[in-house]
C-alpha cells in the first residue's frame, strides 16, 4: 500500500533536514521504537511494537538510508521481521522537502508492503494503524521545532 | 481350494472401521515414549541465500529447553547427511545455504512442546541473501541457480547422465520421439497449440507428518507415519552407514497420506537428534508445516497436435515443465515416468515429448496422488476438446476416431494390454445421455456438460513380498509393510488371503508394518498395491497351502480327502501347536526407457484408464460454477471389494474437485502466505452437493491377483478438463489454468463479450 | 500459543470485576472461536480470559409482547439456528445461521462473542443492522444501549470499552418487512463471506418504504448503503429501478484487492448482489 501526504513544520529547510537525519530524534518521533541500534553510517536497527485494539505486533526493523541529499531529499529502506507471527514488512519511504518563506513542507511517500500471514490478517489492520501513527509522527516533529 | 469368489469381491466393510469410528484404531500422531522430547523445527526466512551463522544463544537459555542442534551438529554423526530418492540433495537441516522459505535450519528440543515453540522464536540467523527463482519458464534461463551441482542418488538408474552438471536448474529431462516425422507440422491440414498451467497445491492430510525416534545400543527404532517403512529402513540405514537390520521402522493407521508420506520426511531429522542427544525424539508438524515440506508440482505444458483433413491426429508434440522447488524428492520420476504419457490415450504416429523437472525456490514439490497425471490430463483433454469444437467435432466421436485401444502401440513402443478405454469412453457416453442434447438456458444461469479421459502406466520395476503364517488352531497372520493409508489395503489384502486360502477374511489378522517383521515391499503409492502386494499375498498364501499339502502327506493324512490346516498342524505335532510359513514375492518384469527416445516395449506391468463426465452451470453474473452431475467411469479390473473401490474413486474425485475450484498455494516472493484451512480452501460437504456415480467397467487383468489392479488414483483424472470442458459448452469461454475460480470465469465472460 | 489464565466467575457481577483493571490484553470470552484464531496466528497473545461460560441466566431467547426479540448474549449460534420462536417470527435469523461458519463453529459460537469479535467477514452483525438492533451493554459503572449500526469502528475495534460486557442484542419486530441476508463466497462454501449483504425493506401502497440496506465484508465495518436506500424509498420498484439502483451500491466505496477477489470484481459482486437481495425481499412480499 501506498501512504503519502504532507506534513508542515515551522522551521528553515536545513534545521528539518538535520532533524530528520538524527537518527535517534526520528525514531523517538514514532510511537512504539525501541532498542534503537547504529550498525554502521547509514544503518540503524530497532524494535517497533504497534497496537490494534487488543492485537499486538511486534518488528525487527532494519532502516537503510539509502539516499541523503542536503536539504532536499531522503530515502529509506526499511526491513522488518513481525515476531510471532509469518510474514515480513517492506518500506521504502522517500521525503521531499521544499521551502515555504519560514515554513518547510515535507512530502513524504511510503511504499510499503506486508507479507506471509503478516499480510493477509495485519494489512488491512495496519492501514488504520498507520494513518495514526504517521499524525503523531507530524505532531512530534512538529513540537520539535516550537 | 474352496469358493471361488466367496471373498474376492465381497464389500466386506473395513476392518479397521469400528477403531477407526470409535477413537481406538492406533496413529503415531498420539504416541508417546517415555523420556521423550519435542523437537520444533526453526526455518528459514529468505528464499535462497548462504548461511553466514546461525545465533542459538537466546534459545539454548530460555529455561526448559534441552538443546538446539544445527546442520553442522548433524555433520558430527553423520558427514555426508544428504538424503533423496533420486537426487542426494536434501540436507537433514541445512548447510551452507537455504534454498526456500521454510526449509529446517534448526531444532529446538524440551521436554514441552510449548517451551519448544517459544524458544524457537528467540533463534537469530545472517544470511547473505542471494538471486530467487521462482517460476518454472523462468528457471530454465534464470542466473539464479538453485544448486551449484546435481547429485544423483544412484538408486535411480537413469539418472546417472545427470551426475556432476552444473549451471543448470534442470534436474531432470526425459525425452520421448516416437515417429517424430519432422515436416508433419509444416505440411499438416491443421495445427492446434496451447499451454496450459497448474497451480502448486497440498495433499493436506489431517494428520500432520509425525515421526518418532527411539535411540538404543547401536540400534534405532522409528515409528513414523509413513507410507514406506521399507525404504526408510533402507534410507537411514545407508545415512548411518549401519545394517539394514540394525534399524527399525514401525508405521500403524494413516490419518491421510496420498503421497505426503512417501521418502524421507521427518525420520532423517528424528533419527539423528535422537542419536545425538541418546533421547527419545517427537517431532510433529502443524498443517501449516507441511505446506513447507512436501508439495503438488506446479505446471507449464505447451502442447501442439497436427491433424489431418478427417481430423485425425498426425502428431504431437509436448513440452512440459515441472516446478519441483527447491529439492528433488521423487520429482523426476514424476516428469519422467508419467512424462511419457502426456500425449494422452491417443494412438498417434508421431509423438515428441520433452518433460523438465526444475529447481525453484519454492517449497519442494513430489508425489500427491495421481502423480503428476491430472495435470497432463488437464492440458491434453482441454486440448483434445479445443481442437473437436474447432472442427466442429462431437467430443466423444473426436477421441474415439484417435483413441488408444488394446493392441495398439503407445508412444513408449509398448503395447497396450488390458486397458479398456473404448469401454470407459463408451459408458460414460451412455450414463451422461451424451447424444441426446441438453437445456442451456437463456438466462444469466447457463449450463454445459463435458467429458475427459485420462490414464497412467503404474510405476515399474517394483517388488512386493508378503509372508502368510498358519498359527496351529488354523488362524492366519498376515504380515506385510504395505501400509494402510485409508484406502482399505489391509481389507483387501486379507480379502485375497482369504480367497486363496478359502477361509472367511474375518479370521485373517493383518500385521501393523514393522520392518523387523514385516518383509520388503518398495512403497505404498501409485495405486500399486492391489496388483503388486495382492500378488505377492496370493503367492504367500499359496506357498502356505503347498506346504501344509506336504505335511499332510507326511503326517499320514489321506491325500484324497481336504483337511483342514488345524488338523494337519495336530497331527504334525501332536498337539495345537506349531507354525506353517508361506512366502510370496512378486516383481513384474519390465524394460527401463531408452536415455535419448524414451522408448521401452515393456514399460508398465498395467495401466490404468479412467474417464469423468459433468454437467454443470454457469452464473455468468458472477463466474460462479456448480456442478449437477458427476460420473466416474473406471478401469480396475475386477474388484477385490466393490464397496471401497467406490469410495476410492469418489475420494479421488472430490479430491481433485478440490484442486480443480479453490486450492491454490499463494506465494509472496517466495513466501507462502496462506499455509491453513482459513486461507488454503479444500472441499466441504456443502462443495459436493451434486449427484455423483461411479462405475467400474466389467474388466479383467490377466496378470493381476484374480484380475485385480490399481485404483486409487483413477478418480483423479479426467476431473479438472471435465469441468473445463463445461464451462466451454455452458458460456463459450475457456480456461487454461487451474484453479477454475468464479473470478476467472467472471473474467474470461467478461472478455469475450467487450473483446 | 503461550499458556494464559482462565478466570471462570460464576456471575456477571464477578466477570466485570475481573475485566475492571483496562487492559486490553485480558478480554472476556464466550464461544472463543474468533479469539482461537487470533491466538493461533500470533497477532494476539492474551495476559487472561475471562470465560462467561459458568454465568446463570446468561442464554436465552424471549419474544417481548411488543413483538420484540431480546437474546442474551451466551446463546449459541446453533440455539438461533434451531429456534421455533425465531423461525416464526425472524425468519431470515435462522436462515442465516444456516450458512454461517460451519455446524461445529455454530455449536460453540455465541451471540455475545460474534458481536463483539469485529472481524468484517461476519454475518450476524450486517443482518443485525438491517434489523436496526439495539446492543445492551453492562459495565461496573452502569448499563447503556448501543445500536448496532454505530457499534463497530474498524477492524476488530468496537464500540465497547474494556471493562464492559455484551448482555444482550434487542431487535425490533419486522412484521410486514421483508428481509433477506445473501452471504457471498468466492472460495469455497464453508468460508467468511467475500461480501454480504442484508436488506430490510418495507412495502406502502406499492412504493418501497424505508429500506435499510447493508453491506458487509468488501468494508472495515457493516456499512448503510444509504444512496441506495435513499433512491429506493418512495419508489415503485422495476427492473429498472433495481438496475439503476445497484449502480449507485458503488459509488464511493474504497476496494482492495486481497484472496477473495480483485476490487473490480467485488464490485461486479455488489451491484449482483445487492440487486437479488432487493428481488429477494420483493418475491417474498409476492408470496404473501
Amino acid at each position: 500500500m501506498i501512504l503519502s501526504g504532507e506534513i508542515k513544520v515551522n522551521a528553515p529547510r536545513e534545521a528539518v533536514f538535520e532533524k530528520l537525519n538524527d537518527i535517534p530524534f526520528f525514531a523517538s518521533c514514532i510511537e512504539g521504537v525501541g532498542n534503537l541500534e547504529k550498525i554502521n553510517e547509514n544503518c540503524y536497527k530497532a524494535t517497533l511494537t504497534t497496537k490494534v485494539a487488543y492485537i499486538q505486533f511486534k518488528f525487527q526493523v532494519e532502516v537503510e538510508i539509502t539516499e541523503n541529499i542536503f536539504p532536499e531529499k531522503i530515502t529509506a529502506k526499511t526491513e522488518g521481521t513481525p515476531i510471532g507471527i509469518v510474514g515480513r514488512l517492506q518500506a521504502i519511504s522517500s521525503a521531499k522537502l521544499l521551502q515555504d518563506n519560514d515554513q518547510t513542507t515535507i512530502q513524504y511517500s511510503i511504499d510499503l508492503k506486508l507479507t506471509g500471514k503478516l499480510g493477509s490478517m495485519g494489512q488491512p489492520v495496519l492501514r488504520s494503524k498507520t494513518k495514526e501513527l504517521e499524525q503523531q509522527f507530524a505532531k512530534n516533529l512538529q513540537a520539535a521545532f516550537v | 481350494m474352496t469358493t471361488q469368489t466367496s471373498e474376492f469381491g465381497r464389500s466386506i466393510p473395513r476392518i479397521e472401521a469400528k477403531q477407526k469410528v470409535s477413537g481406538t484404531a492406533e496413529y503415531i500422531h498420539h504416541f508417546t515414549v517415555p523420556g521423550m522430547l519435542y523437537g520444533k523445527i526453526f526455518r528459514s526466512t529468505i528464499a535462497h541465500g548462504k548461511l553466514l551463522k546461525i545465533h542459538t544463544e537466546n534459545a539454548k537459555s530460555y529455561p526448559g529447553v534441552h538443546a538446539v542442534i544445527c546442520g553442522e551438529d548433524i555433520k558430527q554423526l553423520i558427514p555426508s547427511p544428504y538424503y533423496g530418492p533420486a537426487f542426494l540433495d536434501q540436507p537433514i537441516l541445512a548447510l551452507e545455504k537455504v534454498h526456500f522459505i521454510g526449509e529446517p535450519v534448526a531444532i529446538v528440543l524440551s521436554h514441552s512442546p510449548h517451551i519448544a515453540e517459544a524458544a524457537c522464536q528467540l533463534i537469530e540467523v545472517d544470511y547473505e541473501e542471494l538471486d530467487a527463482v521462482f517460476d518454472e519458464i523462468e528457471a530454465l534461463s534464470s542466473e539464479a541457480i538453485v544448486h551449484d551441482e546435481l547429485k544423483p542418488s544412484g538408486t535411480f538408474p537413469d539418472l546417472k547422465h545427470l551426475i556432476g552438471r552444473k549451471n543448470t536448474n534442470i534436474a531432470l529431462d526425459y525425452h520421448l520421439r516416437y515417429g517424430s516425422d519432422e515436416t508433419i507440422f509444416s505440411d499438416a491440414t491443421h495445427v492446434f497449440e496451447h499451454t496450459f498451467t497448474t497451480q502448486q497445491a497440498m495433499h493436506t492430510p489431517l494428520e500432520p507428518m509425525v515421526s518418532i525416534a527411539v535411540p538404543g545400543d547401536q540400534m534405532i527404532t522409528i515409528h513414523s507415519a509413513t507410507q514406506m517403512p521399507s525404504f526408510v529402513r533402507l534410507e537411514i540405514a545407508r545415512l548411518l552407514g549401519w545394517r539394514e537390520n540394525q534399524v527399525r521402522v514401525k508405521s500403524a493407521h494413516l490419518g491421510g497420506g496420498y503421497g505426503a508420506k512417501v521418502y524421507i520426511k521427518l525420520e532423517a531429522l528424528v533419527t539423528a537428534v535422537a542419536l545425538i542427544l541418546k533421547r527419545p525424539i517427537k517431532v510433529s508438524l502443524t498443517m501449516e508445516e507441511q505446506f513447507y515440506t512436501i508439495s503438488k508440482h506446479a505446471t507449464t505444458f505447451k502442447i501442439k497436435s497436427a491433424l489431418d483433413a478427417s481430423g485425425k491426429i498426425l502428431a504431437r508434440d509436448c513440452k512440459v515443465y515441472w516446478n519441483g522447488g527447491a529439492y528433488a524428492d521423487i520429482g523426476p520420476r514424476v516428469a519422467q515416468k508419467s512424462g511419457f504419457t502426456a500425449a494422452g490415450p491417443y494412438n498417434i504416429d508421431n509423438v515428441s515429448i520433452d518433460s523438465y523437472e526444475i529447481y525453484t525456490n519454492r517449497p519442494p514439490a513430489g508425489a500427491l496422488r495421481g502423480f503428476g497425471i491430472p495435470q497432463l490430463v488437464w492440458a491434453y483433454e482441454s486440448h483434445t476438446d479445443m481442437i473437436a469444437n474447432e472442427l466442429n467435432k462431437d467430443p466423444i466421436e473426436f477421441r474415439k476416431m484417435n483413441l488408444l485401444v488394446n493392441g495398439l502401440k503407445q508412444a513408449t513402443g509398448t503395447v497396450i494390454q488390458h486397458m479398456e478405454s473404448e469401454l470407459v469412453l463408451e459408458t460414460l457416453s451412455k450414463k451422461m445421455n451424451w447424444t441426446t442434447p441438453i437445456e442451456k438456458g437463456i438466462g444469466h444461469i447457463r449450463k454445459g456438460r463435458g467429458i475427459a479421459i485420462g490414464f497412467k502406466a503404474s510405476v515399474s520395476p517394483t517388488t512386493s513380498t508378503a509372508i502368510l503364517t498358519i498359527n496351529g488352531d488354523g488362524s492366519c497372520l498376515l504380515a506385510m509393510s504395505t501400509v494402510d493409508i485409508g484406502q482399505g489395503s489391509d481389507t483387501a489384502m486379507a480379502q485375497i488371503a482369504a480367497q486363496t486360502l478359502g477361509i472367511p477374511t474375518e479370521v485373517v489378522k493383518v500385521i501393523r508394518p514393522d520392518t523387523d517383521i514385516t518383509p520388503y515391499d518398495m512403497g505404498t503409492l501409485g495405486s500399486r498395491s492391489t496388483f503388486h502386494m495382492g500378488n505377492a499375498v496370493k503367492l504367500a498364501a499359496e506357498d502356505a497351502l503347498k506346504k501344509l499339502r506336504q505335511m499332510a502327506i507326511q503326517a499320514g493324512l489321506n491325500e484324497s480327502e481336504t483337511h483342514a490346516p488345524s488338523v494337519i498342524l495336530q497331527k504334525t505335532y501332536g498337539m495345537q501347536a506349531g507354525t506353517v510359513v508361506g512366502f510370496g514375492s512378486y516383481k513384474p518384469s519390465y524394460i527401463p526407457t531408452d536415455l535419448n527416445t524414451g522408448a521401452s516395449t515393456n514399460v508398465t506391468p498395467f495401466w490404468m484408464v479412467a474417464a469423468t463426465g459433468v454437467e454443470l452451470e454457469v452464473d455468468t453474473e458472477t463466474g460462479h460454477v456448480r456442478i449437477h452431475k458427476m460420473i466416474n467411469v473406471v478401469d480396475a479390473g475386477d474388484l477385490v471389494n466393490p464397496k471401497i473401490a467406490h469410495t476410492q474413486i469418489s475420494g479421488a474425485a472430490i479430491m481433485q474437485c478440490g484442486f480443480t475450484f479453490s486450492e491454490e498455494m499463494v506465494f509472496d516472493e517466495g513466501q507462502l502466505t496462506n499455509g491453513s484451512f482459513a486461507d488454503y480452501k479444500i472441499p466441504g460437504i456443502h462443495d459436493v452437493n451434486f449427484v455423483m456415480e461411479n462405475i467400474c467397467v466389467s474388466s479383467s487383468h490377466d496378470q493381476g491377483p484374480y484380475g485385480a489392479k490399481g485404483i486409487g488414483e483413477s478418480g483423479t483424472f479426467g476431473v479438472s478438463p471435465a469441468v473445463a470442458n463445461a464451462i466451454y459448452d455452458a458460456v463459450g469461454v475457456r480456461i487454461t489454468s487451474l484453479p477454475i475460480t468464479p473470478e476467472k470465469v467472471f473474467q474470461a465472460i467478461q472478455n469475450k463479450t467487450t473483446g | 500459543m503461550k499458556p494464559f489464565e482462565i478466570h471462570q466467575p460464576q456471575s456477571l457481577n464477578e466477570a466485570l470485576t475481573f475485566l475492571q483493571n483496562d487492559d486490553a490484553l485480558t478480554k472476556p470470552m464466550s464461544g472463543g472461536t474468533g479469539l482461537m484464531l487470533m491466538m493461533k496466528s500470533g497477532i494476539y497473545e492474551p495476559k487472561g480470559l475471562v470465560s462467561l461460560d459458568k454465568i446463570s441466566d446468561f442464554k436465552g431467547i424471549h419474544l417481548q409482547d411488543n413483538g420484540n426479540l431480546e437474546i442474551l448474549a451466551m446463546t449459541s449460534l446453533s440455539d438461533l439456528e434451531h429456534s421455533p420462536v425465531i423461525n416464526s417470527t425472524f425468519q431470515v435469523i435462522s436462515s442465516t445461521m444456516k450458512h454461517l461458519a460451519n455446524v461445529r463453529v455454530r455449536n460453540v459460537a455465541r451471540v455475545g462473542g460474534a458481536l463483539a469479535h469485529g472481524d468484517p467477514h461476519m454475518d450476524l452483525p450486517p443482518l443485525l443492522t438491517a434489523l436496526n438492533a439495539t446492543i445492551n451493554v453492562k459495565s461496573k459503572e452502569g448499563n447503556r444501549q448501543i445500536p448496532i449500526e454505530n457499534f463497530y469502528a474498524g477492524y476488530y475495534t468496537t464500540k465497547l470499552n474494556t471493562n464492559e460486557i455484551i448482555h444482550s442484542v434487542t431487535v425490533p419486530s419486522i412484521k410486514g418487512r421483508h428481509c433477506a441476508y445473501i452471504k457471498c463466497t468466492t472460495r469455497v462454501v464453508d468460508d467468511w463471506p467475500t461480501l454480504g449483504v442484508a436488506m430490510n425493506i418495507g412495502i406502502k401502497d406499492e412504493a418501497i418504504d424505508s429500506p435499510r440496506i447493508v453491506l458487509s465484508a468488501v468494508v472495515e465495518k457493516p456499512t448503510r448503503l444509504s444512496s441506495v436506500e435513499n433512491f429506493l424509498h418512495g419508489k415503485v420498484p422495476s427492473e429498472a429501478l433495481l438496475l439503476e439502483a445497484r449502480e449507485m451500491a458503488v459509488d464511493s466505496i474504497e476496494l482492495d484487492d486481497d484472496a477473495r477477489g480483485s476490487a473490480s470484481y467485488k464490485r461486479q459482486l455488489i451491484k449482483i448482489n445487492v440487486h437479488r437481495g432487493i428481488q429477494k425481499c420483493l418475491s417474498e412480499k409476492a408470496q404473501q
